[in-house]
């Protein structure tokens, strides 16, 4: 079992670093290409939250690689204000919104997500993603 | 990230190029609000040279979506690339934009 720990400022710019480094990491398991982009595409939207609902500039987000043989797991956290599920519906798709997205996108391309919230300690996404045999 | 004319078919022509996300989809929604400023048409855009997109991206796409429907235009989508194509799919824009090859 490999942890790889990437520590980042939260802001836009640094995501695709986050995004880049998954990209290879999952390369590396054996994922093919779709399940690489899948696992990028996740991990992007995941570090989209903790940009966005981190608390200010100065803050920073953290991930949390584990590989395990077949499993790639990710954890993405940050220590924003935490995230009100109460508030949190599905997207409509026949009616969309400019916001939302992200987590429906990340639950569609990883095998499970998980979200811990709590306004003191900020929020975590975990993410897991199995590489399939054929 | 992206170039426009319009067209003798009434309506913005548009390239979008490399990545789209939480750092550039600003800079793309001012573009594409810019445009529409200038004239309220249909949007067409062309994203085979379009590499990546996220939620941010497309939340700027749907808000242009909104806005143009309001004068019965539309966004076209064409030449989106298969990882693209996936990600219109499964937020089933893929049924709210006009796609096409």
């Amino acid at each position: 079992m490999e942890n790889i720990t990437l520590s980042l400022p939260s802001k836009a710019e640094y995501v695709s670093v986050a995004r880049l480094t998954a990209s290879v990491i999952a390369n590396n398991m054996g994922f093919n290409i779709e399940e690489v982009e899948d696992i990028k595409v996740a991990v992007g939207e995941a570090c989209n939250n903790a940009v966005l609902h981190g608390k200010c500039d100065q803050d920073r987000f953290n991930l949390n690689f584990v590989i395990d043989g077949q499993i790639f797991m990710v954890e993405v956290r940050d220590t924003g204000n935490g995230f009100d599920f109460e508030e949190y519906t599905e997207p409509d798709l026949m009616n969309p919104r400019e916001n939302g997205l992200g987590l429906f996108i990340m639950k569609s391309l990883m095998d499970e997500v998980e979200v811990t919230s709590t306004v003191e300690d900020g929020t975590c996404i975990k993410m897991v993603k199995n590489v399939v045999e054929i | 990230m992206k170039k426009s004319y319009e067209d003798q078919d009434q309506s913005w022509h548009v390239d979008i190029m490399g990545e789209v996300d939480i750092h550039t989809s600003g800079n793309l929604k001012d573009a594409l609000n810019n445009l529409l400023n200038e004239k309220e048409t249909s949007i067409k855009i062309n994203c085979d040279k379009l590499i990546y997109i996220d939620s941010t991206g497309l939340g700027v796409l749907i808000g242009v979506l909104k806005r143009v429907k309001k004068n019965e235009n539309d966004i076209f989508i064409q030449g989106a690339q298969s990882n693209i194509s996936k990600l219109l799919n499964i937020t089933g824009l893929d049924k709210i934009f006009i796609m096409s090859e």
